[in-house]
């Protein structure tokens, strides 16, 4: 048989073959299942709320690490939560609603809380069946300023806050607050709502919880012609407010009596109802560059629940409007929810109508990260 | 602290024991009053400048009949999805659900007959998200604040079961102009 003579190119190839084949690694080790250890908290984790538009029975909580753009974990939180995070970051707080046989049987209200440094569920005090079942906001679930209360606020549909002893694991009371909602925390004993007529009710709690007094400011806001969003931010000591045609609301929560800024436009004249802020948290705030950012669409009456084509950015101190942001559209829809780090090297976050997360530079708007596809509907983020 | 049983008794028959108890007495009340019988409804004080006009181009089948499809007129304050995709219709609810006694109201032009129609979104409960034909349309709906005008609470929140399932549009009557 005649032997058809090797190129060198074969040989070449020959020997690679051989060589491979005697360097075959050694097989991979076994694996051992353990549970991943989170690493340590930073300011720019975020907790990013999931509706779970289609399954509502099964709302929860991503957490995400904005540096990696990585997912950490989850916390499961129940149907329609409100979710809050203790002062000092170290717990989330959910109030939610569960039924003995899942999507039916006995209907529970429970206050959960998670170890956000292992992620694990630590411990529950059942509620009264009455939490509000609404949509995501800041002011769902709120800690005192010294973490001895939580509030929580109830629609049934009358409003009331159920105030819960965080040291006696027990609900100390329920505030009546008719025609007012929410639970807005302030200072060790203080918690307003924002009610139909656009006025600000304020309940003092002493010590036990109790009901010691109570005022109802002026109205600030005309509820009919321009209502305020209810998704606030902090802004130093002032809380802030967007309006539907887009005003900027402030109000002065650390005195004995809330004080009223007057209010700014985010947009010019010509703008002002053909540029309006939209989506399911429409403003966010960084301290450190006291800079505003407000997710912006073109809209009409009835369009404030559109995300913002654009992030416009306003500095608190000046009113001034720094920087319009476009999105691009097609790939992400629109932006409908905003929230920044409170760190020195901050970080702004946006959730999209294409339920991505972007991880945004706050002063630039360079998409520094994108999580595509983090959860079903995730329309509200919380950040420590 | 508040018991359900109050409650219950509160809000005992439907969506006319919220109009009546809401702090917009001045339309409320004479609206708590259209619900029990009248046929001509007044105008809510709204604007009404997004309007169907004379002047516009012909309107679509999903405007004027397509009740699958959110652009139908009914549904101009709808947040949730169509019973009419979930074994309902846009009046009625699926087999086996429960509708929610209270309720959210709207104002809805009809292009075809011209008139605007004062609407009641009442949710139907009991089983979990229907996940089908989400609409979200908010024409004068306004924050939770204002309650009887929102429709981002969950309407099924007094049903035994408060499940949320899906969401119809029931005519209450002509509004006034």
């Amino acid at each position: 048989m005649r032997v058809r003579p090797l190129s060198t190119a074969g040989i070449a190839l020959s020997l690679a073959f051989a060589g491979s084949a005697l360097a075959t690694p050694p097989p991979l080790p076994a694996e051992h299942l353990v549970v991943q250890q989170l690493p340590p908290p930073t300011p720019h984790w975020v907790y990013v709320y999931d509706t779970a538009l289609d399954h509502e029975t099964d709302y929860r909580v991503h957490v995400f690490d904005g540096d990696r753009g990585t997912l950490l974990g989850q916390i499961d939180t129940g149907y329609y939560p409100g979710f809050g995070l203790s002062p000092d970051g170290k717990t989330s707080a959910v109030a939610t609603t569960y039924f003995s046989r899942g999507w039916h049987g006995t209907h529970t209200d429970v206050l959960e809380f998670t170890d956000n440094a292992t992620l694990a569920f630590t411990r529950e005090i059942v509620l009264p069946t009455q939490h509000m079942q609404g949509p995501p906001t800041p002011f769902s679930v709120t800690y005192s300023s010294d973490q001895k209360f939580i509030y929580v606020a109830n629609i049934t549909p009358a409003a009331s806050v159920t105030v819960v002893d965080l040291a006696k694991g027990a609900v100390a009371g329920d505030l009546e607050t008719d025609g007012c909602a929410l639970a807005i925390a302030s200072g060790p004993r203080h918690v307003s709502a924002l009610c139909e007529n656009g006025k600000l009710l304020t309940i003092t709690v002493d010590d036990n919880g109790k009901e010691a007094s109570r005022a109802l400011s002026k109205s600030f806001f005309d509820a009919d012609k321009d209502p305020i969003f209810v998704q606030g931010v902090q802004v130093g000591a002032t809380l802030m407010f967007v309006s539907f045609l887009g005003d900027a609301y402030g109000i002065d929560l650390s005195g004995a009596e809330p004080r009223f800024a007057a209010p700014w436009p985010l947009v010019t004249g010509a703008e002002r109802g053909k540029w309006r802020p939209g989506g399911s948290q429409p403003v966010a705030y960084q301290r450190q560059l006291a800079r505003l950012y407000v997710p912006m669409h073109r809209g009409t009456e009835g369009s404030h629940k559109i995300g913002g084509s654009e992030i416009w950015v306003f500095d608190t101190d000046s009113h001034k409007r720094i920087a319009r942001w476009p999105f691009d559209t097609h790939r992400f829809l629109s932006i409908d929810a905003v929230a920044a780090t409170r760190d020195a090297k901050p970080l702004l976050y946006a959730t999209t109508d294409s339920a991505d997360l972007l991880v945004l530079d706050p002063l630039t708007g360079r998409i520094l990260r994108v999580a595509r596809k983090v959860g079903q509907t995730p329309w509200f983020l919380v950040t420590p | 602290m508040k018991s359900r049983s109050i409650l219950d008794r509160w809000f005992e028959s439907s969506s006319r024991s919220l109009a009546q108890r809401t702090s917009r007495r001045g339309f409320l009340g004479t609206f708590g009053r259209i619900l029990v019988g009248a046929s001509v409804l007044p105008l809510l004080p709204i604007d009404r400048s997004g309007s169907a006009s004379a002047a516009e181009p012909p309107l679509k089948k999903s405007v004027t009949g397509d009740q699958s499809s959110c652009d139908y007129w009914k549904f101009c304050a709808i947040d949730g999805f169509l019973c009419s995709c979930c074994g309902g219709s846009s009046s009625t609810c699926p087999p086996g659900t429960t509708p929610s006694p209270i309720t959210w109201i709207g104002t809805c032009h009809n292009p075809v007959d011209g008139r605007d129609y004062i609407v009641s979104y009442n949710d139907c409960c009991g089983k979990t998200s229907c996940g089908n034909c989400f609409c979200n349309r908010n024409e004068r709906e306004k924050p939770l604040y204002r309650l009887s005008v929102n429709n981002d609470v969950n309407w099924c929140m007094a049903n035994d079961n408060p499940n949320y399932h899906c969401s119809v549009s029931l005519i209450l009557g002509v509004a006034e102009k």
